[in-house]
C-alpha cells in the first residue's frame, strides 16, 4: 500500500539539489588536502595503508636528487614499472649527458622530456591530485621537497575479461558483455561505433570512494537539453560512497517514488550502441559491468535487442507476446478475483459451474486466496533468486509440488487459482528487463485489493490511476509514455508495438521529443 | 465526448424515431461553426480564454456576469456527471455498492488528473480515446448476430421533421465541449499553421465522434427496435449484455463500463478545468483550495441526486435549458461584437 | 507554489487513507462463486389463489467431481407467489444460497398461465434487473411449467439446458420460432405484430417417439413442436406444425430444413431433401387499386432421398425427373404457407407481421389502414411466389432398385 500511495504523491519531481546524504563529522580529510604537495606529506597520509608502496631511491645528475615512487601495489603493473621506470632512471640513464646535468630545478622538465618512455605521463602540483592518482592505480614520483610530481600511468590489475552477460542473455547476436573495468566498458563501446562525434567524457563521484564514470554520447544525435541536463544532475550529487550504479540512478531519476524505472540498464556495449545512436546518453561506472542509460520510455523496457536481430516478422509476434505478457501479469489475478466475485454474468454458464465445483469447500474467500497465492509465488520468486544453483531446483520441485498440487488436493485452493498464478508467473517471465517486472510485481498487490473490494470499478480506477501517473512522469525531460502520448505516429509504427524490416527504416525513429523539463503543472 | 454514447441513441429516437440515428451527423455538424468562431477569437485574443475575451469586449461587469453563469453551469454540469457514474455502475453492473463509492472514486481520479495539469490531462484523452473507438465497435461489431429484421425500414416515413427534431436533442451534447473549448482555447498555439492544423483537427473530430454515436444509434436500432431504444436507459449496455463470443465471454458490459468510465472522467475533468478557469478569470480565485472546493462542490450536487430517474432527468434539462442557450448566444455575439469593434476601430 | 503544493499532496494522501478506510471496512455485493446458485430456468403458472403464480425455478448445483470436473445437479422447486420478488425470497429461505439470474437460459410459460394473462407483467422483472440478459428464450408450455421442469431426463440434462439446446439446434430444422427476450420486446413495440413462442412438450414414450424408461408413463424426453400465438397478453392459439413451417418460410427464417413430398397425392415418386438456403423478400404492390403483399421464396434444396422410382432412368429423364422435385418441393412450402396464412385470416393475428412489412414497403399506404388494420388482416391481398432450385441429388444419379424389373417379369 505505501508503494503506492507514495506514487501518488509528487508526480514531477526534480532533483532540486537538496537530495544529499549528510557526510559524518569525524571527516576531516579535506584539511590534509590544502596542504602543500609534496612527498613527505603524502607519505604521512597514506603510509598507514600496507598496500601503498614507497620506493625511495636517488637520481645521480649534477645533484643527487633523492626521489620516491609511490603506487599501489596490486593496482599497477609491476613489471612495467621495473622495466620502463625504475631501470632507466637508475641503471640504463647512469652517466647518460642529460642525466648529468641535472638539477633539482630542471629535473622534472628533464625527465620528462628525455627520460621516462610511455605515453600517459603528466605533471601534477596539487596535494588532491596526487591522492586521486596514486588510488586509481597510477604511480607518482616525487622529487626531493618539490611540490610537482610525475604521474605515471603503468595500471593493471586482476580484472575479470570479457564474459557472456547474464542478464541479458539472447540467441542470435553478440555475445560479448561489459566487464567491471571502465577502459574494457570505453574499449568496447568505441569497436562499436568508430566515429569522431562519440563523445566519452569522465568525470569522478563519491567522496571517499572517487569512483571514475564516463558519460557517453554521440554529438549532433543527442539531444543537447538531454546531455546538459544529465551532467546538471551528475554534478549535484553530493555523495561518499558510490559503489555501483544503483546508487547513481536513485540520485538522478525524475521521481523517485514512482514503482517504475526510469533509466534503463544495459551489460552489452551492442545495446548501448544501438541507444547512443537513438540519441540517448549512457553513464558507465567503473566498477559495475551494467551501464545506465537516460532517457527512457516505458515502451523500450518491453523491447529487447534481440528484436533487432530478428527478422521483423519473428520480432513483431515476439513484441507482441510481451506486450499481452505484461498486460497479463498486471491484470491476471485482479480480473479473476473482480469476476468470480462481483461480475459473475460475465462468465459464461458452463465455466460458472466449473469455477463454482472447484471452489467448493476452499475455506478463503477468491480475494484471499489470491492474494496468498501471489504472495507464496513472490516468496519463492526470491528464494530462488539467491540460491546457489543446485539447490535452487529443489525450490522448484517444492513450489510446484507442494504450492501447486498438493495445496489443490487438500482443498486449500482451487485448481482455477493455481492455473491463474500460474499464468500470471510465466507472464511476468516475458517482461524482457528486471526493473520493469518488479514494477508490475509490486502495482499487482494493490490492483487485487482494489478488485477484491469494488470489482471490476476498482480495477478501472487503479488502471486509471496507473495511466496517469505514467502520462505524468518524465524521464530527463522525455514524457515516459512518449511515442504513444503524446504521439508519435512514425515511431509508433516503426518501432513500438512492432518494428518495421530495416528496409522501411528511412529515417532514425523518432522515438523521444524533448520537451521543457519544466513540468507544466498549470491548472 | 465519450459520455454522450450511452443517452444519445434514447434521446434521439425519442423525437426521431426511427430515422434518429440520421439526425446525430447533422446535429454534431452544428459545433462546427462554434469552434471556427472560438478559433478566430483565439487569433484575435491569444492567450486568452473566452471569459477573459467577453471581459475585454463586453466591458468588465457583463464579462463577470457571463463568467458567473458560465461557472455555475458548468459546476452543476459537472456535478451532475458525476452522479451519472453512480447511476450507471449502480444500475448496471454493481448494485450492492453504495452510491458515494462510484461518487469518491469518480472524484479522486479527476483531482489526481486535475494535478497532473492540462498536458497529462490532454494525453490521457489521447490515449484513452481510441480505446473507446475501439470498445465501441467491438460492442457494435459483436452484436451484428443479434439484429432484427428489418427495423430500419422504412426510412423517412415521416419525412424530414423527426431529423430536424432529432438534431436539435443532439446539439447539447455538441455545447457542452464548446464551454470546455471556451476555455481551453487559453492554452492552445496560436500560430498560423497551429491554428489551420487546430482547424483541421476540430472537423476530424467533430465527424469521427459525430459517426461513432450514429453508428452506436444504427445499431441499436436495428437491434432493439425504435420501441425499445426509447425506452432502455443505457441501451449501449444493454447491448453488451447480450454479447456472446462463442462460449467464452459472455456479456461485456462491465469491460465497456470500464473504458466509458475513463470517458466519464475526461468529461468531469474538462467541466472541472472549467469550473477552475471560471473562478481564475473572475473572481482571481487560484490555487489548490479552489481546487478542494470544487471537487466539494461537485460530490454534493451529486449528493444531493441519488435519485437515478431524477437525475437523467436534470441532465437533460441543464443540457436543453441552460448549456444550449446560453452558449448559442454567447459565443455568436461575442464573436460579432468582436469583429464589429475590430472593424469600428480600423 | 510549493507549499501550495505540498498542501495539495496532504489533502490526497489523506483522501486515499480515508478511501482506503473504507473501502477495507465493507466490501459491498461481494459474493463469491460458490455461494451462488446458478438459476437455469424458470417457469410460471397458474397460482390456485387469484392473482398469484406458481413460480418454479430450476438451479443447478455444481459439484465437485475429483475425476471429471464439475457435475451438475438439479434443485428445482416451487412457490406460488403474486410477484416474482417474493417468489425469489421465498426461494432463498429454503436454497440457502443467493440466487444468481445471469445463468438463466429460458423463461418457460404454462399453458393455462399463457391463457389467462399477466404475462407482461411476469416478464418485467427478466427485463428490468440488470443481471438478466435479454438473449434468454422465452417458450410456451403444453400442460403445466412445473411438469417440464420436474421432468427427469433420459439424457441426464437438466431440462432448462435441454430446451436451451434443443432451441440453439433449431437452425438445422427450422420448423420452429426462435424468440429471445430481446425479440420479443422488439416485436412488441411495433404494435402491428402479434407475438409467438415456440411450443415445448414431455413426450412420453409412443408419442411419436418410442424409449424405454426406468418408470413407467413417465415421460423421459422434450420436444420443440408448433408455436403458439399471443394476442395482447393472453395465448390466442396454438399452431400446428404445418402453419408453424408455414410461419417460417414467410418470416424469412428458415436456415436449413429437412422437407419430404410424401403427403403430396399428385405424384408417386416421393422426394426427401435438405434445404441449403433460403431467403424470403417482400413486395408490397397495386393490384386492381388495391395494394398486395407479395412473398417470394427463393430456395435451394439438395435431394437425399427419392422414393417410389421404380426404374433406372437415362440422362434427360433424370433431369426432367429433378424438375419434376423441383415442383414438388415449391408445392409443399405453397401449402405450409398457405396453411399459415389460413390460419392468421382465421385468428385475425398478424403473427407473420404483415402489417410491419407494408409498412417497410409503403409507409404512405400503411397510414392510411393503420387503424383499421385488425379488420383488414382477413381479407387483405397475400400472393406467394415459391422457386426452388435443387442443387445437386446426392451421390447417385439413379435409384438403387432393380431395373426394369429384369429377370422378374
Amino acid at each position: 500500500m505505501g508503494s503506492w500511495m507514495k506514487m501518488i504523491k509528487e508526480l514531477t519531481i526534480r532533483p532540486k539539489g537538496k537530495r544529499q546524504i549528510r557526510k559524518s563529522p569525524a571527516y576531516s580529510f579535506d584539511e590534509d588536502l590544502k596542504k602543500p604537495l609534496s612527498g613527505q606529506t603524502v607519505k604521512e597520509i597514506l603510509s598507514k595503508s600496507s598496500d601503498v608502496v614507497f620506493r625511495e631511491f636517488f637520481l645521480q645528475g649534477k645533484d643527487r636528487i633523492p626521489c620516491m615512487l609511490v603506487a599501489v601495489d596490486g593496482l599497477v603493473d609491476k613489471n612495467l614499472l621495473d622495466e620502463f621506470i625504475l631501470k632507466p632512471l637508475m641503471v640504463d640513464f647512469a652517466g647518460h649527458p642529460e642525466l648529468a646535468q641535472m638539477t633539482l630545478s630542471n629535473v622534472i622538465d628533464k625527465t620528462m622530456e628525455s627520460l621516462l618512455p610511455g605515453i600517459e605521463i603528466k605533471k601534477i602540483s596539487k596535494m588532491g591530485d596526487a591522492i586521486d592518482t596514486i588510488l586509481s592505480g597510477d604511480s607518482v614520483i616525487f622529487f626531493g621537497n618539490l611540490t610537482e610530481a610525475i604521474v605515471i600511468g603503468a595500471r593493471g590489475w586482476a580484472h575479470r575479461g570479457v564474459a557472456e552477460p547474464i542478464t541479458e542473455s539472447i540467441v542470435k547476436g553478440p555475445r560479448e558483455g561489459f566487464s567491471e573495468t571502465l577502459r574494457i566498458n570505453t574499449s568496447l563501446l568505441r569497436r562499436k561505433i568508430k566515429h569522431p562525434s562519440l563523445r566519452i567524457i569522465s568525470l569522478k563521484l563519491g567522496d571517499m570512494t572517487n569512483t571514475d564514470l564516463v558519460v557517453t554520447y554521440i554529438e549532433k544525435i543527442a539531444s543537447p537539453d538531454i546531455v546538459s541536463e544529465v551532467f546538471k544532475r551528475l554534478s549535484k550529487i553530493k555523495m561518499d560512497a558510490m559503489l555501483g550504479n544503483g546508487y547513481i540512478e536513485e540520485m538522478i531519476e525524475d521521481n523517485p517514488y514512482s514503482p517504475f524505472p526510469q533509466i534503463s540498464f544495459t551489460e552489452r556495449p551492442d545495446v548501448l550502441a544501438g541507444k547512443l545512436l537513438e540519441g540517448k546518453v549512457g553513464i558507465i561506472v567503473d566498477g559495475t559491468p551494467i551501464v545506465l542509460v537516460v532517457p527512457a520510455i516505458l515502451t523500450q523496457f518491453l523491447n529487447v535487442n534481440e528484436d533487432y536481430y530478428q527478422r521483423a516478422m519473428v520480432a513483431i509476434l515476439s513484441r507482441f507476446v510481451r506486450y499481452v505478457g505484461a498486460f497479463v501479469a498486471i491484470v491476471a489475478p485482479s480480473v479473476y478475483i473482480a469476476v468470480t466475485t462481483f461480475h459473475q454474468e460475465i462468465i459464461p454458464t458452463d465455466l460458472f459451474m466449473s469455477i463454482s465445483a472447484g471452489r467448493q469447500g476452499v475455506p478463503f474467500p477468491a480475494l484471499l486466496e489470491a492474494f496468498t497465492m501471489t504472495v507464496v509465488l513472490e516468496i519463492l520468486q526470491e528464494a530462488g533468486l539467491r540460491l546457489p544453483k543446485p539447490i535452487g531446483q529443489t525450490i522448484g520441485i517444492v513450489g510446484a509440488l507442494i504450492i501447486g498440487d498438493a495445496a489443490v488436493t487438500a482443498g486449500l485452493v482451487s485448481p482455477l487459482m493455481v492455473i491463474i498464478i500460474g499464468l500470471t508467473a510465466v507472464a511476468s517471465y516475458a517482461i524482457p528487463t528486471f526493473d520493469l517486472s518488479l514494477a508490475v510485481r509490486l502495482i499487482r498487490f494493490p490492483l487485487m485489493i482494489l478488485a477484491g473490494v469494488l470489482g471490476f470499478f476498482g480495477v478501472t480506477v487503479g488502471l486509471y490511476v496507473i495511466l496517469i501517473h505514467l502520462l505524468g512522469l518524465r524521464s530527463f525531460g522525455v514524457p515516459y509514455t512518449s511515442p504513444i502520448a503524446p504521439l508519435r505516429i512514425r515511431a509508433l509504427l516503426q518501432d513500438t508495438f512492432v518494428r518495421a524490416p530495416w528496409w522501411a527504416l528511412k529515417r532514425r525513429p523518432q522515438l523521444m521529443d524533448v520537451e521543457d523539463p519544466r513540468p507544466n503543472g498549470k491548472g | 465526448m465519450g459520455t454522450t454514447f450511452l443517452p444519445v441513441a434514447s434521446i434521439v429516437t425519442g423525437v426521431g424515431g426511427r430515422d434518429g440515428w440520421m439526425s446525430v451527423l447533422p446535429g454534431f455538424a452544428v459545433g462546427i461553426p462554434y469552434c471556427l468562431m472560438i478559433l478566430s477569437l483565439s487569433e484575435q485574443y491569444p492567450r486568452k480564454n473566452l471569459l477573459q475575451i467577453s471581459a475585454a469586449v463586453f466591458g468588465k461587469w457583463i464579462g463577470n456576469f457571463i463568467g458567473l453563469i458560465y461557472i455555475l453551469i458548468v459546476a452543476y454540469l459537472g456535478g451532475l456527471l458525476l452522479g451519472q457514474v453512480g447511476d450507471i455502475y449502480q444500475a448496471s453492473i454493481m448494485p450492492l455498492t453504495p452510491l458515494w463509492v462510484f461518487f469518491l472514486g469518480g472524484i479522486f481520479l479527476v483531482l489526481f488528473l486535475i494535478k497532473s495539469g492540462i498536458e497529462v490531462f490532454a494525453r490521457f484523452s489521447e490515449v484513452v480515446f481510441p480505446l473507446i473507438v475501439f470498445a465501441l465497435l467491438l460492442n457494435v461489431g459483436l452484436s451484428i448476430p443479434r439484429i432484427e429484421q428489418g427495423e430500419l425500414l422504412p426510412i423517412l416515413s415521416e419525412g424530414f421533421k423527426p431529423l430536424f427534431l432529432g438534431a436539435i436533442k443532439v446539439i447539447p451534447f455538441v455545447m457542452t465541449y464548446m464551454l470546455f473549448l471556451a476555455g481551453v482555447i487559453a492554452f492552445l498555439p496560436t500560430g498560423k499553421q497551429e491554428l489551420s492544423q487546430l482547424k483541421k483537427g476540430v472537423w476530424r473530430i467533430i465527424f469521427l465522434v459525430g459517426i461513432l454515436d450514429a453508428l452506436v444509434v444504427l445499431i441499436q436500432l436495428l437491434v432493439f427496435g425504435p420501441a425499445e431504444t426509447i425506452r432502455l436507459v443505457y441501451g449501449l449496455l444493454v447491448l453488451g449484455k447480450l454479447v456472446e463470443v462463442s462460449r467464452t465471454v459472455a456479456g461485456v458490459e462491465s469491460l465497456f463500463l470500464g473504458v466509458w468510465l475513463s470517458a466519464a472522467i475526461i468529461k468531469i475533468g474538462s467541466l472541472f478545468f472549467s469550473v477552475i478557469w471560471g473562478l481564475e478569470s473572475v473572481f482571481g480565485l487560484k490555487g489548490v483550495k479552489w481546487r478542494h472546493a470544487i471537487a466539494v462542490v461537485f460530490l454534493g450536487i451529486s449528493f444531493r441526486f441519488i435519485r437515478g430517474p431524477a437525475l437523467i432527468t436534470e441532465i437533460g434539462l441543464v443540457d436543453e435549458y441552460l448549456t444550449m442557450p446560453f452558449v448559442a448566444l454567447w459565443i455568436p455575439i461575442l464573436w460579432g461584437v468582436s469583429r464589429w469593434k475590430r472593424g469600428a476601430g480600423n | 507554489m510549493k507549499t501550495d503544493r505540498r498542501k495539495e499532496h496532504k489533502f490526497i494522501l489523506r483522501l486515499s487513507i480515508i478511501a482506503c478506510l473504507l473501502f477495507l471496512t465493507g466490501c459491498w455485493g461481494k459474493r463469491e462463486v460458490e455461494d451462488l446458485a446458478p438459476l437455469l430456468g424458470i417457469g410460471f403458472d397458474q397460482g390456485e389463489k387469484p392473482g398469484t403464480f406458481l413460480v418454479t425455478e430450476q438451479f443447478a448445483r455444481p459439484k465437485k467431481d475429483s475425476s471429471s470436473g464439475a457435475e451438475i445437479e438439479d434443485r428445482t422447486f416451487s412457490v406460488e407467489a403474486s410477484s416474482s420478488r417474493e417468489a425469489f425470497e421465498k426461494f432463498s429461505k429454503v436454497a440457502y444460497r443467493t440466487p444468481f439470474m445471469g445463468s438463466l437460459k429460458v423463461i418457460i410459460i404454462g399453458e393455462d398461465f399463457a391463457k389467462s394473462g399477466d404475462f407482461n407483467n411476469v416478464l418485467d422483472f427478466a427485463q428490468r434487473y440488470a443481471e438478466f440478459r435479454r438473449s434468454m428464450y422465452i417458450v410456451l408450455a403444453k400442460g403445466k411449467a412445473l411438469d417440464l421442469l420436474n421432468l427427469k431426463l433420459r439424457s441426464g440434462l437438466l431440462p432448462a439446458m435441454a430446451i436451451k439446446s434443443n432451441i440453439e439446434g433449431g437452425d438445422e430444422i427450422s420448423v420452429f420460432p426462435t424468440v429471445r427476450l430481446g425479440h420479443y420486446l422488439t416485436i412488441l413495440g411495433e404494435k402491428s405484430t402479434a407475438p409467438i413462442f415456440p411450443v415445448v412438450e414431455s413426450v412420453k414414450t409412443g408419442e411419436g417417439v418410442e424409449y424405454k424408461t426406468d418408470v413407467k408413463d413417465e415421460a423421459g424426453e422434450i420436444r420443440i413442436q408448433g408455436a403458439g400465438v399471443m394476442r395482447g397478453d393472453y395465448l390466442a392459439d396454438f399452431l400446428t406444425d404445418e402453419e408453424s413451417k408455414g410461419y417460417m418460410w414467410l418470416e424469412n427464417d428458415v436456415v436449413h430444413r429437412l422437407i419430404n413430398t410424401v403427403d403430396l397425392e399428385e405424384n408417386s415418386i416421393k422426394f426427401g431433401g435438405q434445404v441449403i438456403e433460403s431467403s424470403t423478400k417482400y413486395k408490397v404492390k397495386a393490384n386492381n387499386d388495391k395494394m398486395e403483399l407479395q412473398y417470394k421464396i427463393k430456395t435451394s434444396i439438395a435431394i437425399d432421398e427419392i422414393m417410389g422410382l421404380k426404374k433406372q432412368l437415362s440422362g434427360p429423364e433424370w433431369v426432367e425427373l429433378v424438375k419434376q422435385a423441383e415442383k414438388d418441393f415449391a408445392k409443399v412450402i405453397e401449402k405450409e404457407c398457405n396453411s399459415s396464412i389460413k390460419k392468421e385470416r382465421e385468428l385475425g393475428l398478424d403473427f407473420l407481421g404483415i402489417g410491419r412489412h407494408i409498412e417497410q414497403k409503403n409507409s404512405k399506404y400503411w397510414k392510411t389502414i393503420r387503424d383499421q388494420w385488425e379488420a383488414e388482416i382477413a381479407d387483405f391481398p397475400i400472393s406467394l411466389e415459391v422457386l426452388v432450385t435443387i442443387h445437386h441429388s446426392g451421390m447417385s444419379s439413379s435409384s438403387a432398385t432393380n431395373s426394369g424389373g429384369e429377370g422378374q417379369e
